[in-house]
């Protein structure tokens, strides 16, 4: 980019030049969404920034043409109105809530810049013209910041609500003089004058200095409004992929933040309530585009021919209602799994941890993390061994998987994917769910069991009747048939279909009368069950197969049946 | 050329305030000063409904900060004393005569920003909404009156950009040349804290008598 030369400058075009960045910082500085819904983006500063060396960012599009806007000719004032006008109630009188008037002044007849013949060092007071114009033009920059109107200017452009007033501006150059009772509402603040060759350049800013009289409230709900690009709802499509938002949420703003204006000059403020908003664009969010707005705006009937850019209405009331999202598309994942259930008898027994030790095969399934009640993984216990107050787990038909308060950490993530919606909905004995982010695993449901995914071979999981509470070497150490143990090395890979069986050999083994003496394991197991539900099946049982159980079962039934009749033989 | 001084009004400030009024004040006036070309940026204030301008300039905003910190840390030491001083000042860099055993530059001030501070109930590490029971019951704020404080205090720090903003606009015949293409700070500055005995007269006084001054015309 050349540089550009101050020295080759007139003093027409530096109050021309100067007119015009005038208004563009007064009306970047006070009317919300002047640059529309999407704000200009930060480049290196062109020709026109360079003018005051004051980068203020590309004017907005009113400001493109300022011919329209500005007056022909210098010498003619420029007079800037800031005006509060009521959104809901067309019928209420907008109000001037500010008067910015900049002109230049023909000398006077005595003034030494009036004669021509004065002006020998056109070039030193052209210098001096435009620095001195730099200053001025800082000046008016900060006082803006400054008054009032600010305050309004902000809460307008950095909130998502609706307000009952808009500010709009009004360009004209002949300032109505206000009523005297007007006069006597208005401060007024006069910058010093900036000499020119063609005479002094002149600014002063008429301002309300309280604005608590117009009640700026949130208006009522916005109409509805149809999206246009709708991309559907999380919740009924959970594969879809969500773009994250743009991070400069500010941490006080909803995920409805929808700035609609640009930055005043290519750098957002640091600190929220910012003078620079975050754009949300979600796929789903009605940003069409800036073409957009404006037709918006041009089909609200109550939008003043004045150039008066209003806050687009539109509808928040998805977002509002809308999960919190995670900006991570692909959510940090728990260690093993994607699944959200707690199993209610593990949120009451203390966390152990259930050695792998002892034997290299057995594959004890376990939560990783038993302490951290959200990492417990485990499917919900089969509805007999539920406690009461779980209401989940007393549904015998239950098949849904319901997330516990205490998984705080996936509850976007669980809304985002429809968790339990998902489940309710799969009627089928063996369902489906799957988390992205997550291993896969799936569900095989009876009618009234939960049984434990295929996919074991992650040593992490759970095994269904591995509870917390039992310490598989303790189990070991006490049970008197090792051989059993060895044998059962590899329970761990029971087959889905098998698990109710074994389930349905604890709760026989349970009821059914003691076939040994009290050193025999199961009986301690037993009476731990007894303790601690269903849930808290001995290790003992853990490492048998499936198989091997049934088959057990089925030979402690005959033999029952056996002594039974032997012992009716006796009686009789 | 003369030396402009400005003599700001003095603000009563507590210690976890001290931060934020000179934020505002000193990029305030720096953004008056850097006359090179700028990409502004609004600040909202922490404390006040107050929203400020700065040049931009990363430098700028880290030489601001470290001087803070410095002024915090030297008022601390003197807890006794309540009132300080932080002296802005710009300067020009010219060429002297070569003498014996001296430099063959000296610094022209050309205009100098005086901030006023008067600490007032120094609570040294308490947060801005804290209150300490017991600490001092003569001084204890209760909430109306921290309410009442910090009010007056948006004021005087708005009063005091007010002040600089005239200051700045009626006084522009002294500054000197601004260098072709500047970018950013167009002016060197130092920012220097008065020791607690020394008041800006003072300083006038050690200038005039060390040599580093300034030629009145």
């Amino acid at each position: 980019m050349a540089a550009h030369s101050d020295s080759g400058r007139t003093t027409e075009q530096i109050v021309s030049q100067f007119l015009s960045k005038a208004l563009h910082a007064i009306l970047a500085a006070r009317i919300p969404y002047i640059h529309g819904p999407t704000p200009p983006p930060s480049r290196h500063p062109r020709k026109r920034d360079r003018w005051f060396h004051l980068a203020l960012g590309d004017p907005p599009p009113a400001l493109e043409h300022p011919s329209g806007l500005i007056p022909n000719g210098v010498m003619e004032p420029l007079v800037v109105d800031i005006l509060l006008s009521p959104r809901d109630d067309p019928t209420m009188p907008e109000a001037i809530v500010e008067r910015w008037v900049a002109q230049c002044e023909a000398p006077a007849p005595w003034s030494p810049l009036h004669s021509p013949a004065e002006t020998s060092s056109n070039s030193f007071l052209v210098k001096r013209t435009y620095k001195k114009s730099i200053i001025l033009l800082r000046s008016i920059y900060s006082v803006l910041r400054l008054l009032p109107a600010q305050r309004v200017f902000k809460m307008l452009c950095a909130s998502n609500q609706s307000y009952n007033h808009d500010l709009t501006y009004r360009v004209s150059s002949f300032a109505e003089p206000f009523s005297r009772k007007e006069e006597a509402e208005f401060q007024y603040h006069c910058f010093a004058p900036v000499e020119t060759q063609s005479g002094q350049l002149a600014v002063s800013v008429q301002y309300r200095p309280s604005l608590s009289q117009f009640n700026l409230e949130i208006s009522s709900l916005l109409p509805p409004m149809l999206i246009t690009d709708y991309v559907g709802s999380p919740a009924a499509d959970p594969m879809r992929a969500f773009p994250s938002s743009p991070s400069e949420r500010a941490g006080t703003r909803s995920s409805t933040s929808f700035p609609l204006r640009g930055s005043q000059h290519g750098q957002p403020s640091t600190s929220a309530p910012a003078s620079a908003p975050v754009f949300f664009n979600r796929p789903h969010s009605w940003t069409g585009g800036p073409s957009e707005v404006p037709s918006n705006r041009a089909q609200h009937p109550n939008h003043p021919p004045t150039g008066s850019y209003r806050k687009p209405a539109f509808n928040f009331d998805e977002f509002k209602f809308s999960p919190p999202f995670y900006m991570s598309p692909t959510p940090s994942p728990p260690k093993f799994s994607g699944s959200y259930m707690q199993s209610p008898l593990r949120s009451e027994t203390a966390p152990v941890s259930i050695p792998q030790s002892g034997s290299s095969k057995v594959k004890v399934l376990r939560s990783p993390n038993l302490s951290d009640p959200t990492r417990n993984f485990l499917p919900p216990p089969s509805p007999r061994s539920a406690r009461t107050t779980d209401p989940s787990s007393q549904d015998s038909d239950s098949r849904s998987f319901r997330r516990p308060d205490g998984l705080r950490t996936s509850d976007g993530y669980s809304n985002m994917y429809g968790t339990p919606k998902g489940l309710k909905d799969g009627r089928d004995d063996s369902g489906r769910f799957s988390l992205s982010g997550s291993p896969r695993f799936t569900f095989s449901r009876s009618s009234s069991r939960i049984s434990v995914p295929d996919d074991l071979d992650d040593p992490d999981f759970s095994y269904p009747f591995a509870v917390d509470d039992v310490d598989s070497s303790d189990s070991q150490a006490r049970s008197n048939d090792g051989k059993e143990v060895s044998d059962f090395g590899h329970a761990s890979s029971s087959h889905k279909s098998q698990d109710a069986a074994v389930g349905v050999l604890v709760h026989m083994l349970r009821t059914a009368a003691p076939l040994r003496d009290s050193t025999y394991s199961s009986q301690s197991s037993k009476s731990e069950l007894q303790e601690e539900g269903l849930g808290s099946t001995s290790s003992f049982f853990m490492s048998r197969k499936a198989s091997d159980a049934l088959e057990e079962l089925q030979s402690y039934k005959s033999i029952k049946e056996m002594l039974l009749s032997q012992s009716k033989g006796k009686l009789h | 050329m003369n030396c402009e001084v400005c003599e700001l009004k003095e603000l009563v400030v507590e210690q976890f305030e001290i931060r934020e009024v000179l934020r505002c004040i000193l990029h305030t006036i720096i953004f008056h000063r850097a006359l090179g070309l700028v990409r502004p940026r609004d600040i909202n204030c922490e404390l006040f409904e107050l929203t400020y301008v700065q040049c931009g300039v990363p430098e700028v905003e880290k030489e601001i900060e470290e001087k803070i910190t410095e002024f915090i840390s030297k008022i601390s030491k003197h807890p006794n004393r309540r009132s300080h001083q932080v002296c802005l000042s710009f300067y020009e860099t010219k060429d002297k005569q070569p003498a014996w055993f001296s430099s063959k530059t000296e610094r022209v001030y050309w205009e100098r920003w005086f901030i006023n501070l008067q600490i007032t109930n120094q609570r040294v590490n308490m947060k801005p909404n804290q209150t300490k029971v017991g600490f001092d019951p003569g001084e204890k704020l209760s909430s109306l009156e921290e309410k009442l404080h910090r009010t007056a205090l948006e004021t005087s720090v708005r009063e005091n950009l007010f002040q600089i903003i005239k200051f700045v606009n009626e006084k522009m015949d002294h500054l000197p040349h601004i260098p072709p293409n500047a970018e950013g700070i167009s002016y060197p500055y130092e920012i220097t804290i008065l020791s607690s005995s020394e008041s800006s007269l003072d300083m006038l006084k050690r200038m005039l008598q060390t040599g580093h001054q300034t030629t009145l015309s």
